[in-house]
């Protein structure tokens, strides 16, 4: 029998939704098992970062990053799992592109610290206590790493081989790159494993193909049409900019998509695709009635990179800005 | 006084570490349980849409 693959989870600025949707593969997990022996993964088992720090460079073939990297802590474990693994996999929307985590970087960190330790009206803190580095406890020395200024996405940090999307990247993937690495038959580096179109074309709603839209609505507010594309009924609907994999299951379930699979392959700017989409089906003899409409979109920055906000190419962090060391 | 830390809590998600200072004796004379995480959902939450907020909390925690 050829010697078995070595495979690594690390989980960093994340929600354990991406490594419990690696448990959901059920009965592949004992695939996995065959094909792979898990030399890190501290979600599930006792590891410390001695055992992967232990292990030769390369020495792990395909590492699994999940999260976005967000404190220094995340730095490190970022360039860890680059040394050691032959193949790096940005696991789930926060590793490929900040996800929500990244929502943070509207807000300086200095402005979230502060709403976090010092005006959340659950927090009583009238010394002003933040975190620190280090802190000199009557016993000895602690220590913390430190928050990042943002929010960064794994190839923001180290070289990343491939990309796993969603929030969390859904079974069928998981179990496609699985079995791409078994076969030995990897794709190109870079690729996206999942679909090569847009939500919309995975969409059962009917689309019209014509301008539409001479409203923006809340979708609690008023009864849609389940037959109907959602964004043409005037509801928000991120489908037009994301890709394809999903079988666009929030649109299935009845809410918009919220762009969890990234852009597409030809998308560089989620919300510049978004917009012209959306700016595409709104009806307006005018300029004017055409802002109006669109004026009624509210949130759209939240709505264009609610999962993406660390690769925007915009530069939308309020406050004084200062830049990361690394 | 010897410190034992255990970093990161394993088995769980979400970071933790925990530091245990132990006397002379090897008994134990403090313990400290530190959350090294910073997110700031208390602050991104403020000022999007209410329906969408269902949408983004599940992201405190997925498991
Ligand atoms: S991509 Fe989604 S499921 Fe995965 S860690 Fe981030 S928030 Fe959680
Ligand atoms: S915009 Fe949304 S509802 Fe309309 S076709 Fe695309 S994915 Fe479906
Ligand atoms: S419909 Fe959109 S938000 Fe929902 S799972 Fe698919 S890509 Fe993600």
């Amino acid at each position: 029998m050829p010697e078995k693959f070595k495979f690594a989870f690390m989980p960093s600025a994340s929600c354990g939704g991406c490594e419990i949707a690696i448990v959901d593969i059920d009965e592949v997990i004992l695939k996995v098992a065959e094909l792979a022996d898990i030399v890190y993964w501290p979600t599930v088992l006792d590891f410390k970062d001695k055992d992967l720090e232990a292990i030769p460079d390369g020495g792990v073939t395909v590492g699994f990053y999940n999260g976005a990297v967000r404190n220094t802590h995340d730095v490190y474990h970022a360039k860890l799992m680059r040394q050691k693994s032959q193949v790096l996999v940005a696991f789930g929307a926060c590793a490929q592109m900040g996800g929500i985590p990244s929502l943070g970087n509207f807000w300086t960190t200095e402005e979230i610290a502060h709403r976090m330790y010092d005006t959340v009206p659950s927090v009583v803190n009238p010394e002003g206590t933040r975190p620190q580095t280090t802190f000199d406890a009557p016993e000895g020395e602690l220590t913390l790493p430190r928050a990042m200024e943002r929010s960064y996405a794994l190839d923001q940090v180290v070289d990343v081989d491939y990309y796993l999307p969603g929030c969390p990247p859904q079974v069928k993937w998981i179990v496609a790159a699985v079995e791409a690495v078994a076969s030995g038959e990897l794709p190109p580096k870079g690729t996206v494993i999942a679909g090569t179109k847009a939500v919309c074309d995975e969409c059962p709603r009917e689309r019209s193909e014509e301008k539409q839209i001479t409203e923006f609505k809340r979708i609690h507010l008023v009864e849609n049409d389940p037959e109907k594309c959602l964004l043409e009924q005037g509801i928000m609907c991120c489908g037009p900019a994301t890709r394809d994999g999903c079988e666009a299951a929030c649109v299935v379930a009845g809410q918009g998509c919220r762009g969890c699979f990234g852009p597409t392959d030809n998308v560089n700017d989620m919300g510049a695709k978004l917009a012209s989409a959306i700016a595409s089906l709104v009806i307006a003899d005018t300029q004017e009635e055409a802002d109006r409409v669109l004026g009624q979109l509210d949130d759209p920055a939240g709505y264009f990179y609610r999962f993406g906000l660390a690769k925007s190419m915009l530069g939308v962090q309020r406050g004084e800005r200062k830049d990361d060391d690394e | 006084m010897r410190k034992i830390e255990i970093d990161p809590i394993s088995r769980l998600e979400g970071h933790g570490k925990i530091a245990i200072f132990l006397d002379d004796a090897g008994d134990v004379a403090n313990a400290y349980l530190q959350i090294p995480e910073l997110r700031g959902f208390e602050q991104f939450c403020v000022g999007r849409p209410v329906e969408e907020v269902p949408r983004i909390t599940p992201r405190i925690c997925g498991v």
